[in-house]
């Protein structure tokens, strides 16, 4: 039901691009053919850390069928990055990590591909290896980046090694406040690597055209990511590459090239095409991906909490340590998240947490899906029921006791605006079972075995990068946006044509969102971040105005009237109030050729204007709760969720079924990050679960239903007060389930993921099996 | 050495050549160029290839191509009536079960043949049909709505 | 790769004769069609789906014949294997997935030898035979003596398995198959656990008990010492512990990418433990005291 001001927004219509997806039209990166096209293929580093002492591309070349074989050597001498320029896309000198790409080939066939890629010789020099990112911090570590700096900004006196970036959280004198705590519970928690593993693989495509510029056609999340740099890593100016995007088969920040150093297989790709003069497409494997692709890093948190013995929390010390991975990619900005968010959401006074982002032989971390928060929530959201304990108190009526309220700061956020925290741990409380008793909630009888627990979270939402949006109304009506954002599930499809639909009154089957071409789309950062409704939700809605200006201008004449009295309904320009004065909306549209050419509205989100808007007003971030029933097997460890609540401010929800969409995929996954997901490694840096049949996605039988709850009445600073919700359910649940393990057995698991064995463990050490 | 697989998709019969390592899905995918079968793990772990073969669901990619001679093959090209969605299809619209598609006809396969047995799924038919479709997007709450929302179509429940 | 499709089994023995160590059998595929695309691609082929008369399940007055070609959902499926081993068709219900089942062979996955194989302990403890073809001649082999280690059996490079005898458990006889998995049945089994207890006439007392685990040993094996505990005896709290205690130690588990050996043991215990108190139960209706 859409709310009564508006015509669309606030209803689930089909989702543009179903059609196509369930009769199983070619549309993905994957489905892509080009004529003449050659296969490609990338030759990997087989250490997790070496000198390359020599390359021999000889024999490979000389295979029929090969037409290019390139190294480090055929490509410019520019390096990549994000947080630092740390990384050829073509291994040169080192390799750091078992996926760092060595060599690639373009061949005729995905067999002569193969055969060549085992004819380069590569000579490598191992070194010493550095998995567990602590142990990279030591001075005695090898050094995985001779030539980059260690942050200017490290305490003094520090002395560590291979530290990427540094972060400090400092408020008020928790030392003090900490000695003057009545409790105070010291705990360390971890978590480890996991891949995003979306289910379509990557893929680029390159061809040169006549003109000599290059296209690249990417299932990439941030074309213009890729356009910057294959643009760079080839040398060539920004016109002439151009970037078309296809529909992605998933991606949650793993897809996300240009805006992290993550795999840069377009650049790879688009050297082989110049280099054999034929389209060259790569398609990478499943396995492949998981071992060379970006990923969501593994941190080890430190957290101290001093509270008084009526539950006010008074004092939180912490350190975290993160793990980049080989190369600075997202490290450091996902890091010093997850050390913002140790600092936790609730009211700190006296704060200081240390964040430290390191390098280890392994893969790059990525922004995949909250990057750094998921991590962070273990450790607060575990750790606020271990006080709740000490405290005597029930986890509900702990937490409540420490919500920020309106006009509050917490980490991160100088002032808040409005806060729907408190709501939604009461909602969520409720909805699980917990009976509210004065200020206690008490919570339901549970069998055998079962616990209940929950967890809250919060996303730092902030003003990112900002992204533009075109509006086309063409000559008949119907309506064509272009932003910079793709679709993989997300906003572009599902919002966004609600909001052009409502400000031009067309029906959403009038509007088309296209896909991104670089040529001709606004830039954008990507599709990342939940900003996708904010960004281009806010772009498109200024763009739609824009354009309906237009058309009211140019109708205001003949239909005698103030553009101001003008308004659109069922594609017919009218005057308010006397809807027998009208024009068709097709014939102001056609008209424009004559006036102003085409009607083009054009839009912004404006960066400085939010982040004015919210130092005025303060912000309004979009918390959760989630709250779930375990049963746990004593004998094996096993966890079975049994009831999985999720309860969430999404300020106002623009297409309704797409958020809960996106909430019930994130809670999914971070169920899976909880319960069965983890990348693991041996000694040396290799990974030993890429494929599917041991790096353990959840199936349909472990999935409980996941019960989404809105609460509303929090706008926030998206498009009609929306606020993105494509990260924010990946959070709390991994808190959720290992207190409501902690319920049910007594054990506290510091440690993820909260399998079978890891929880047999934890009660065996507990005497409790 | 090449193998010439005359089979049958959709009710219509092809006739191509395939090597003897060729799989299933790479016959359909890269030489009959139906792309609605989806290439994801290809190591039969994840279901987003998956076909009817003889009547029965099965991951094409670890399928050779050489067992399609004789065979009649469903893929999920072959499930609309002209314009008209197949029922399955139509409620994964519906639901909001398609979020970026990827699983999608894997999922819509699996799910016409459990329906096509029974209208009535208990929880552990749905498990039984679609525990070997994975998703990574709707975290399966919407699928499981979409299941029920056409099988109550199916049965004329809706 | 060259590729053949025998038409009989002197055909395809002939085959595997000619070509030794460079041939390959092939039924569903589902294992061989990974290995070609992600190991070695064999120097030849040979699929075996086209042999006549081994794709049936046959009862055969105190046992069930079935062909190795026999599909895991074919046995799921069969209301003859449901009703009479229910140890086998529990394993061949917590196959992969459905898509799986429909074309992997119970052949296939005694073939493999692979000690998490979930069909091979159940034959190990309803103590099938194995029917092999050579080119000297045929072989029978009870399936505890047909595997020899990981991917290695009776078969060998050069025979072909023409058909599973499995004879009906004795009146009186309760079996259970418990995988342990993190997900369920899509999983490998991290350790499987086949066990069936047969009670006296007066239900008091275990005539016969037998334990076969899987994924714990470079073969599938019994838990030998675990069954001559239990022989005998009636079936106690005190003796089910020190069974599955027992049944712990019998076993050889490694540490993988999967689990450790540690917790392997504990599974083991775990799962002899259920087992034997859901066949006493099923057996003699009371609970183990």
């Amino acid at each position: 039901m859409a709310k009564a001001e508006y015509t669309v927004l606030g209803t689930s219509p089909a989702r543009m691009g179903g059609v196509e997806r369930v009769i199983g039209k070619g549309i993905y990166g994957i489905d892509l053919a080009l004529k003449d096209e050659l296969h490609g293929g990338i030759l990997r580093s087989q250490y997790a850390h070496a000198k390359i002492v020599s390359i021999d591309t000889s024999e490979a070349r000389k295979l029929p069928g090969v037409h290019a074989v390139v190294t480090a050597v055929d490509a410019p001498d520019v390096r990549y990055g994000r947080t630092y320029i740390d990384r050829y896309m073509l291994a040169k000198n080192k390799v750091r990590y078992m996926g760092d790409p060595v060599a690639a080939v373009a061949a005729d066939s995905p067999a002569i591909v193969k055969q060549a890629l085992k004819k380069i010789k590569v000579v490598y020099e191992p070194l010493p290896v550095v998995i567990d990112q602590e142990e990279a911090m030591k001075p005695e570590a090898p050094t995985l980046h001779d030539d980059m700096p260690l942050p200017k900004n490290l305490p003094e006196g520090v002395k560590v090694k291979n530290v990427c970036s540094y972060t400090v959280v400092h408020v008020g004198d928790p030392d003090k406040a900490m000695a003057e705590a009545d409790v105070v519970v010291d705990e360390v928690y971890e978590t480890k690597m996991i891949h995003p593993q979306y289910l379509e693989p990557r893929i680029a495509a390159a061809q040169v055209e006549p003109d000599g510029r290059i296209t690249v056609w990417a299932n990439a999340q941030a074309p213009f990511g890729v356009r910057t740099d294959v643009a760079r890593l080839l040398g060539v100016p920004l016109n002439r590459v151009r970037v078309l995007s296809t529909e992605l088969g998933g991606g949650f920040g793993g897809k996300a090239s240009g805006i992290t150093s993550g795999a840069a297989i377009e650049p790879i790709c688009a050297l082989l095409a110049v280099k054999a003069t034929r389209p060259v497409m790569i398609v990478l494997d499943k396995a492949e991906e998981t071992i060379s692709t970006t990923i969501r890093s593994g941190a080890k948190m430190y957290i101290k909490t001093g509270v008084k013995k009526d539950g006010t929390i008074v004092a939180r010390t912490g350190k975290v340590v993160y793990d980049a991975g080989a190369y600075s990619g997202f490290g450091a900005m996902a890091g010093a998240r997850c050390t913002n968010m140790l600092g936790g959401w609730y009211l700190m006074p006296n704060c200081h947490i240390d964040g430290y982002v390191v390098y280890t032989n392994k893969q790059v971390c990525g922004p995949v899906r909250g990057p750094g928060g998921p991590q962070a929530a273990f450790a607060v959201e575990s750790h606020m029921d271990s006080l709740a304990a000490k405290l005597g108190m029930d986890p509900v009526e702990f937490r409540l006791k420490n919500t920020p309220k309106a006009g509050d700061k917490i980490v991160g956020v100088p002032k808040l605006r409005d806060v729907s925290l408190d709501e939604t741990i009461t909602t969520a409380a409720e909805k699980i079972g917990f009976k509210q008793v004065g200020a206690q909630f008490i919570a339901p009888a549970l069998g055998k075995n079962q616990g209940i627990g929950i967890a809250t979270g919060s996303w730092i939402e902030s003003a990112g990068p900002g992204g533009g949006a075109v509006v086309k109304v063409n000559e008949d009506g119907s309506v064509t946006v272009h932003i910079g954002k793709i679709d993989m599930g997300t906003a572009p499809r599902f919002g966004i044509p609600l909001i052009a639909a409502e400000e031009l009154g067309v029906p959403v089957s009038d509007v088309t969102v296209v896909n991104v071409d670089t040529d001709a789309s606004p830039w954008d950062a990507g599709t990342v971040g939940s900003r996708a409704i904010i960004v281009s939700g806010t772009a498109t809605k200024l763009a739609a105005i824009d354009a309906r200006n237009q058309l009211f201008k140019m109708a205001a004449s003949q239909l005698e009237a103030s553009p101001d009295d003008l308004e659109i309904k069922d594609k017919q320009i009218r005057v308010k109030g006397t809807p027998s004065k009208s024009v068709a909306l097709a014939t102001i549209a056609t008209n424009a050729h004559n006036v102003i050419g085409e009607v083009i509205g054009r839009g912004y989100c404006d960066n400085l204007a939010m982040m004015a808007e919210e130092k005025a007003h303060g912000n309004s971030p979009p918390f959760t709760t989630h709250a779930c029933i375990v049963e746990v097997s004593p004998d094996t460890g096993n966890v079975k969720i049994l009831k999985y609540v999720a309860v969430h401010d999404v300020g106002f929800p623009i297409h309704p079924v797409a958020v809960e969409g996106q909430i019930e995929g994130a809670t999914a996954m971070s169920i899976g990050q909880a319960l069965c997901e983890q990348v693991v490694f041996d000694n040396n840096g290799r990974t030993m679960n890429p494929s599917f049949v041991d790096y353990l996605m959840p199936t349909i039988n472990m999935m409980p239903r996941i019960e989404t709850t809105l609460v509303h009445g929090y706008p926030g600073a998206g498009p009609y007060g929306a606020k993105g919700a494509g990260e924010i359910a990946c959070v709390p649940p991994m808190a959720a389930i290992a207190n409501a393990i902690y319920n049910a057995t007594g054990v506290r698991i510091h440690k993820l993921p909260l399998s079978p064995e890891n929880v047999l463990r934890g009660l065996k050490a507990a005497g409790k099996a | 050495m090449s193998l010439t697989i005359n089979t049958t998709i959709n009710g219509t019969p092809v006739s191509a050549s395939a090597e003897p390592s060729t799989s299933l899905l790479e016959f359909l995918r890269d030489t009959l160029e139906y792309k609605g079968t989806k290439l994801c793990c290809n190591t039969g772990e994840c279901g987003a290839c998956t076909i009817i073969f003889n009547g029965k669901p099965i991951n094409s990619c670890v399928t050779m191509a050489a067992d399609a001679i004789g065979a009649q093959i469903t893929t999920i090209e072959g499930l609309a009536d002209g314009d008209t969605l197949h029922p399955v299809q139509q409620a994964f619209i519906d639901t909001g079960a398609v979020q970026c598609g990827y699983c999608t006809p894997g999922y819509i396969i699996s799910v016409k043949v459990l329906l096509d047995r029974t209208t009535k799924p208990t929880a552990e038919d749905i498990e039984e049909a679609v525990s070997g479709n994975i998703c990574r997007c709707t975290g399966y709450t919407k699928i499981v709505d979409a299941i029920q929302l056409a099988a109550d179509r199916m049965a004329g429940r809706s | 790769m060259d590729y053949f499709e025998p038409k009989t089994v002197s055909e395809a023995l002939a085959l595997l004769a000619q070509h030794g160590a460079e041939a390959k059998v092939i039924a569903g595929g589902t294992d061989v069609m990974v290995d070609i695309k992600y190991k070695e691609e064999p120097g030849c082929l040979v699929n075996i789906k086209k042999l006549p008369g081994l794709g049936a399940i046959q009862a055969n007055g105190g046992s069930l014949r079935i062909g190795p070609l026999v599909t895991i959902h074919d046995i799921e499926t069969n209301a003859l294997a449901r009703e009479k081993l229910p140890v086998l068709w529990e394993a061949c219900h917590q196959f992969a997935s459905l898509q799986i089942r429909n074309t992997a062979t119970i052949g296939g996955n005694i073939c493999r030898a692979s000690p998490s194989g979930e069909t091979l302990a159940p034959l190990l403890v309803l103590e099938a035979k194995a029917k092999m073809a050579f080119p000297d001649g045929e072989k029978t082999e009870p399936f505890t003596s047909f595997f020899q280690g990981p991917g290695k059996s009776s078969v060998g490079a050069k025979g072909l398995l023409t058909g599973i005898d499995v004879p009906y458990p004795a009146p009186g006889s309760h079996g259970v198959y418990l995988k342990h998995a993190v997900r369920g049945a899509m999983d490998i089994a991290m350790v499987g656990v086949a066990v069936m207890v047969t009670t006296n006439a007066a239900k008091n007392s275990l005539q016969d008990a037998r334990i076969g685990l899987g994924a714990v040993a470079p073969t599938p094996i019994r838990a030998t010492k675990t069954e001559a505990l239990l022989r005998g005896k009636p079936l106690t709290a005190a003796l089910v512990k020190e069974a599955a205690a027992m049944a712990a130690a019998e076993s050889s588990p490694i540490s993988d990418q999967r689990s450790s050996a540690e917790y392997r043991r504990w599974i083991v215990e775990a799962l002899t433990r259920r087992g034997l108190e859901q066949t006493w139960k099923a057996a003699t209706g009371k609970e183990v005291v």
